[in-house]
């Protein structure tokens, strides 16, 4: 069994060959093995879900699914650079903190 | 309805009934059904929904109604009461895209428009510069500000007051020859630090007001000047006003249209005044030269719109 029908197997109705057309496509990027054989781990197989939620229970078409794909990757990117810059905040002092928050909330902002 | 489901109210959410949870009717065709699913299935699809916690819940309600609702079998032992809401499978639990979305570690499937980490230490470094053990100190924003000054004051240079939003007023030294949209840094006149660290600056974008006579081309001042029949044929000495005040120039006999005399070193900074000539008849009739034009042969006859190439 190769590992595009390990993760077929989770889906009802989804065969190895349309999984193969999304890695074709680059809408999901397992790894490579020594072998040449494709590797999903668990972020990967999450993104099949979300690929197969958006086709099979949504009916998003599928010459749509680059934008929704890129439009979400786009907004993962901002929520990581936010929870970064909220992390860094932490680590700075307190009145820091209470100037930021309150230039924030000038801006009708909140973190 | 949805909105209001407990965080942990999945058992809660099972009991609920399954065509409410979609939004439709009890008669419902399949189809209507299915509509309704794939509606809500985009609305709440928690990796759509990131910053929305409850939208877990709120899709996996939606699943188990249309799991149950899309099963004719289930439907109608539903229907007969045979089989409550919560008789509907209970979905497996899965990992969604999100939760590994939101890893800040993350590597793969990043776009390049992300920010690369050293951008936001370099922006946290900007914002708030630490001095060693000191406690922490910032200098403070900057602050932007506009000011319309004249013509006049542009060129030969001012002092400005103006008065800030929390009542401070600002005197601005406009330096001449300053130019329309210039900045003007002030040092230290900006927001005030935090912990003794100095203000930031005060940055004034200048707007120049256009003037009725002058017009700004680099660092030169051009300037039309009417002059009468009489005096652009014969020449004269007229008066013509600069940047810094009226001064005497002559114009030469035979001026006219695209005459263009300089006066040097009234211009801005060094620049030059031009003055351009423009010749204006009389607005009363003259009969003394209307004659004198009737009777006249011209010494050296010449057609003024031969260069047009409309003759």
């Amino acid at each position: 069994m190769t590992q595009l029908d390990a993760v077929v197997i989770h889906f009802p109705d989804l065969e190895a060959a349309e999984l193969s057309i999304w890695i074709e496509r680059r809408w999901v990027e397992p790894d490579i093995d020594g072998t040449g054989n494709w590797t999903f781990r668990e972020i990967d197989i999450a993104r099949v879900r979300l690929i197969y939620d958006l086709r099979r229970r949504m009916d998003v078409a599928e010459d749509t699914i680059p934008l929704v794909l890129s439009l979400l990757d786009q907004l993962y990117d901002v929520r990581c650079t936010v929870k970064a810059m909220t992390q860094a905040l932490k680590d700075l002092p307190p009145e820091v903190q209470a100037a930021v928050r309150s230039a924030l909330k000038q801006r009708n902002m909140d973190l | 309805m949805l909105a209001s489901l407990p965080r942990d109210g999945i058992f809660s959410v099972k009991m609920k009934d399954p065509y409410e949870i979609l939004g439709v009717k009890r008669d419902a065709t399949a189809d209507e059904i299915r509509a309704a699913y794939r509606k809500l299935a985009k609305q709440h699809h928690p990796d759509l929904n990131p910053g929305k916690r409850e939208s877990e819940d709120q899709f996996k309600a939606v699943n188990a109604a249309h799991d149950l609702l899309s099963d004719p079998q289930k439907r109608a032992r539903f229907d007969r009461g045979e089989i409550d809401a919560s008789g509907a499978e209970r979905p497996p639990e899965r990992p969604f895209y999100r939760d590994f979305g939101d890893d800040a570690g993350r590597t793969k499937y990043r776009t390049e428009a992300a920010f690369d980490p050293e951008d936001i230490e370099e922006l946290f470094g900007r914002a708030f510069r630490r001095d060693r053990g000191e406690g922490f100190k910032a200098r403070g924003p900057d602050a932007y500000y506009g000011l319309t000054v004249g013509f006049l004051d542009a060129a030969n240079g001012a002092v400005r007051r103006i008065t800030l939003p929390d009542g401070r007023t600002l005197d601005v030294n406009i330096p001449a020859g300053v130019n329309d949209h210039q900045i003007l840094r002030l040092k230290g006149q900006g927001m005030p630090g935090i912990g003794g660290a100095p203000s930031g600056d005060a940055l004034v974008e200048i707007t120049v007001a256009p003037h009725p006579l002058f017009r700004r081309v680099g660092n030169d001042v051009v300037l039309e000047m009417p002059v009468s029949l009489k005096e652009a044929v014969l020449g004269a000495k007229i008066e013509v006003p600069t940047i810094k005040g009226p001064v005497s120039l002559k114009v030469p006999p035979n001026s006219g249209l695209g005459t263009r005399l300089r006066l040097k070193g009234r211009g801005i900074a060094g620049g030059h005044e031009y003055v351009e000539i423009k010749v204006v008849l009389p607005h009363e009739p003259e009969p003394e030269l209307e004659e004198f034009l009737k009777s006249w042969t011209p010494r050296h006859p010449f057609d003024p719109r031969a260069k047009t190439g409309k003759t």
